[in-house]
């Protein structure tokens, strides 16, 4: 598997987009890599849109065509969660995977809310990685975020060439070799939207990580919900479906890698010093 | 604030061992972190000079050196390998600003006033700053003490300064030890665990404090402080002899025997090198947790 980035602009600008390349033709990292690496022996692949330790709130974009990586801006600023303390950034290495999608028109049964709307979220609890990276990961575990009213799962997985990787296959092993990191997942999740005057994030199942087999059901549907999207079974708002490899769909396209800028990398622009700040949220430590 | 402008400059790559940072004074020369910035210490209000080592979320071992002319900082070595902090789960590297209170010393030669089992690690008093800027190797900055903390390192006594930068948005709420338990929620416990834990990956085994690991208040701090710069003092006026002390040469205060001239052309070789690239290890997660 040999994907690469394209990075066009500067990190930390509004014209900064980071798309995925595959043998150097663009594709979509929402449609076009495939979700598993290897299905017999449940290697996934997964995008990664935020390293560990920064802060930058970089996302697969929807709406764009071939939905490169871009900063999230909130009244055309760009978006950087906060640090609270003693958090520095996302505190995983944190993506989401291809060929998945939370379907806001379905209620889950069992959080009772509707999906966001995203690919399913990822958080991969290994080494540290970058922006734009594919990664082969294994499932562990899932979390139920109630982010705002809508279901949004955080799928726990490794990165297979993790030092750690061949002692964890299961929720109970990230317990065991990395104590307290479950707990930190929790809290961070439910307070890191505190610091911008939003109320705390609650979490379905009283907060409990299920299990890998939970996990991969929840990957299943959320599979299956985009395979619904991009066969236009589905309505996709504002979606783009344009994709590079899926010659069976609609929305193929192989001319658009075509229009797709040069790449033009440049230094990461400096990041304003208030984003160090540290917040205190009382009780949570 | 200061009545100095203070810089840095450096030579040899950064994370390697030919990296040395040195003090810049105003007038364009080559001074020694440890003697030539004034601590300028005001014994009411709290306030001092400090210099900072490490910033904030970083890993990379960097202190003021002892035995190097003009006492750049470098990066510590062991074993002839570069040393850098493990990331404590969930601290990312060290999870304060570090550094040191120019114009001290913790005497390894005779026991401490304060805690009569030990001697002191022979380096200036380390000071942790706690409040939101990440500072810069080498950056002179104003500080309030707060408190203290009195770590046992390896059978010598360690000090840990507790301050926050004059500048810091919460510079005015805090004053003393008790106010950090309000203002800044966990920052305390979570320095103790931080320093208890941090040498555990190196297979070393857990620090301990003098004071069962109790925080000493701003006034008992202020007394630590006035002792280690009578101490260093004594240093630098050369009433100390000992094989490991810091070496005394400087380049401000004329009345010490130490008093010289920095020569520029020697002790800067290479000012343009690139960062080395830190090691791919250093970013590994270790769990203490519990």
């Amino acid at each position: 598997m040999s994907y690469s980035t394209r990075q066009i602009g500067a990190a930390n600008t509004l014209e900064n987009r980071v798309f995925i390349e595959k043998d150097g033709q663009v594709v979509s990292p929402f449609h076009d890599i495939p979700l598993y690496a290897d299905e017999s022996k449940k290697v996934l692949n997964m995008v990664v849109e935020v390293p560990r330790w920064t802060n930058a709130k970089l996302e697969i974009s929807k709406e764009e065509k071939l939905n490169p990586i871009l900063q999230d801006t909130k009244k055309g600023k760009l978006r950087f969660v906060r640090n609270c303390f003693p958090h520095h950034g996302y505190i995983h290495n944190y993506g989401a995977f291809p060929q998945t999608w939370e379907d806001p028109n379905v209620t889950h049964p069992e959080t009772k809310a509707k999906g966001d709307n995203d690919p399913l979220d990822v958080c991969e609890i290994g080494e540290r990685s970058y922006t734009g990276q594919v990664k082969q990961v294994k499932v562990l575990g899932v979390m139920a975020l109630l982010d705002e009213g809508e279901t949004d799962w955080k799928v726990i997985v490794i990165d297979i060439n993790d030092p750690l990787a061949p002692k964890l296959n299961d929720i109970e092993d990230v317990e065991k070799h990395m104590p307290g990191l479950l707990r930190a997942t929790n809290e961070w999740f439910r307070i890191y939207k505190i610091p911008d005057g939003k109320p705390e994030n609650q979490f379905a199942f009283s907060g409990e990580c299920k299990n890998k087999k939970y996990a991969e059901e929840v990957i299943q549907e959320c599979r299956e919900a985009w395979e619904k999207l991009i066969f236009g079974k589905t309505s996709p708002g504002e979606i783009d479906l344009t994709n590079t490899t899926l010659q069976s769909t609609p929305s193929f396209s192989p001319s658009a890698t075509s229009a797709v800028p040069t790449a033009s990398p440049a230094a990461p622009a400096k990041i304003d010093q208030s984003i160090d700040k540290w917040f205190y949220i009382s009780g949570s430590a | 604030m200061f009545k100095r402008l203070f810089s840095s400059v450096q030579t040899g790559s950064k994370y390697s061992s030919a990296y040395k940072n040195y003090l810049k004074l105003d007038n364009g020369k080559i001074g020694s972190y440890m003697h030539d910035i004034p601590i300028e210490y005001d014994q009411t209000s709290g306030l001092l000079n400090v210099v900072v080592e490490i910033p904030r979320w970083t890993n990379a071992k960097f202190e003021i050196s002892r035995s190097l002319e003009a006492n750049p900082i470098t990066q510590d070595q062991k074993n002839g390998q570069l040393r850098f902090v493990h990331n404590l789960y969930p601290n990312h590297g060290f999870p304060f600003n570090y550094g040191a209170i120019p114009q001290t010393w913790e005497d390894y030669t005779q026991p401490s006033k304060f805690v009569s089992a030990y001697k002191g690690d022979n380096d200036p008093l380390d000071i942790i700053e706690v409040g939101s800027k990440v500072l810069e190797v080498g950056q002179v900055v104003r500080v309030k003490v707060l408190g203290s903390l009195a770590l046992i390192d390896e059978g010598e006594l360690d000090w840990k300064i507790i301050t926050i930068n004059t500048e810091d948005y919460h510079a005015s709420d805090v004053n003393d030890i008790y106010d950090i338990y309000h203002v800044l929620p966990g920052m305390l416990e979570n320095t103790r665990e931080w320093f208890k834990n941090y040498k555990k990956p190196e297979g070393k085994p857990s620090n301990v404090f003098a004071f069962n690991g109790e925080f000493k208040n701003h006034e008992d701090t202020m007394k630590v402080i006035e002792e280690c710069h009578k101490n260093w003092k004594a240093l630098i006026e050369g009433k100390v002899t000992g094989a490991k002390a810091p070496k005394v040469t400087n380049a401000t205060l004329e009345e010490t025997p130490g008093f010289t001239s920095f020569d520029e052309q020697k002790l800067l070789v290479k000012t343009d090198a690139k960062d080395e690239e830190i090691p791919q290890e250093v970013n590994r997660l270790y769990f203490f947790n519990n």
